[in-house]
């Protein structure tokens, strides 16, 4: 069986950018929305998260702003790019022939015997 | 902050050791998302204590973290590899193309290199200026040989003044560098083997003479070339990520090229010199390792010390 873990490690990249894609968010609030989102799937340490967000901003597909808060706090906001938009908008429809090809096997349907 | 936080975030910095200038970016926001969630947690019932002792559970081990931060910090670009590498090329087109007893070109080298180390030095110390270093150690290494051609009493009495001085610089230079990570102080140290294996070679009872020059000439395609794959390995060094693969690769790479001076120059070094070189490379990689080891060590017994002072005090 293959872990969770590992499964979790080829998807993380499509995962962060499918999420900033719909808002900017910081790290506590991409933790939180995954958990939320994927009811409770998507567990990891945290702390290893921000090592992700910062590969993919290195790679250019994300862009990182710190903003103050009106109590003077500061977070780090992550926004994707265009460079971002474009590849994950490969990723999405690599993914979606993935998942065809193994619902097919796993799932055959008449058409197929 | 807490202790515990702090010391947390302590150890994720030491281990993760990254360049200042991403440095206090990231340790912010792990302290911004611990304080947050620390603050979720009480909200929903728990002690501050126990908030924190589930939060720091949650973000992962210390050495999980800092590794990942790590290998995602230290891929330099091909810019970088190329930078890192300019001293060991030079110094290989020297040999190479047979400037090296031109004193105009060796000059152009050594103060190329000194300007560009100085730069770097002084702005913010980034990953490339480290093997640049290593070449400013030369004229020093140049002034101690030159001590030896003085008469004999002379030479014994500068040599007594010369060396506690010259190790003392070195020993500051490795702990400034060790600063940033002991193994920029390795990369820094790497032409050294390869520089001493070369010089006792060529000369005789470690005197530089007119039938020394006579063989560098002959050898000096190879000392070309022994830089030229030192600058490949250093290349190579810049462009990995994980760190175990760095150290490997420089052990490895001092082994090869001391090997091979003593296959090239075969007759001039014996097996004892061999044993000789590959002791002075592994020096080379063990001592900024135990001395990073050593001032951490008391760098945390400080940390502590003062955390059971401002507990008593309280």
């Amino acid at each position: 069986m293959v872990p969770r873990r590992d499964l979790m490690k080829g998807s993380s990249n499509s995962l962060l950018l499918s999420l900033l894609e719909q808002q900017p968010m910081y790290g506590y609030q991409i933790v939180k929305e995954l958990e939320a989102r994927s009811q409770g799937y998507f567990k990891f340490k945290e702390g290893t998260l921000y090592p992700a967000l910062h590969r993919l901003e290195k790679s250019g597909l994300i862009s990182g702003k710190w903003q103050k808060l009106p109590n003077g706090r500061q977070r780090r906001y992550y926004y994707i790019t265009a460079r971002g938009l474009s590849k994950l908008a490969l990723e999405k429809s690599q993914w979606q022939d993935f998942l065809t090809a193994v619902k097919l096997i796993l799932q055959p349907g008449p058409s197929s015997s | 902050m807490t202790p515990e936080l702090i010391q947390y975030l302590e150890s994720i910095r030491d281990s993760a050791r990254l360049e200042r200038a991403d440095e206090t970016g990231i340790m912010s926001e792990l302290e911004a998302h611990i304080q947050d969630k620390v603050r979720e947690l009480t909200q929903s019932g728990l002690t501050e204590e126990e908030a924190l002792k589930t939060c720091l559970g949650e973000m992962g081990g210390t050495r999980l973290v800092a590794r990942q931060i790590y290998e995602a910090y230290s891929q330099g670009s091909w810019k970088q590899a190329l930078l890192t590498s300019i001293p060991h090329l030079l110094f290989g087109l020297l040999f190479l193309l047979n400037w090296w007893h031109y004193p105009g070109w060796v000059s152009i080298v050594l103060m190329l290199i000194l300007a560009t180390t100085i730069y770097g030095w002084w702005h913010g110390k980034p990953n490339w200026v480290f093997s640049w270093l290593g070449y400013t150690l030369l004229p020093v290494l140049a002034v101690g040989l030159s001590l030896l051609y003085l008469p004999k009493l002379w030479s014994l009495l500068a040599l007594l003044v010369y060396f506690p001085m010259a190790l003392w610089w070195l020993f500051r230079i490795i702990v400034q560098t060790n600063k940033r990570d002991w193994i920029f102080s390795s990369l820094m140290l790497l032409p050294l083997p390869i520089l001493t294996g070369w010089f006792l070679a060529v000369s005789e009872s470690g005197k530089f003479t007119h039938y020394s020059l006579q063989i560098v000439n002959y050898f000096a395609p190879w000392i070309g070339l022994s830089f030229i794959a030192l600058a490949l390995t250093i290349a190579a060094f810049i462009r990995l990520r994980q760190r175990w693969l760095r150290v490997a690769l420089l052990a490895t790479s001092g082994l090869m090229t001391v090997t091979l001076i003593v296959h090239y120059t075969i007759g001039k070094l014996n097996t004892f010199t061999f044993f000789g070189l590959i002791l002075v490379m592994w020096g080379v990689l063990l001592v900024p390792a135990l001395l990073e080891r050593y001032l951490k060590g008391g760098r945390r017994i400080a940390w502590r010390h003062r955390n059971i002072i401002a507990h008593k005090s309280k």
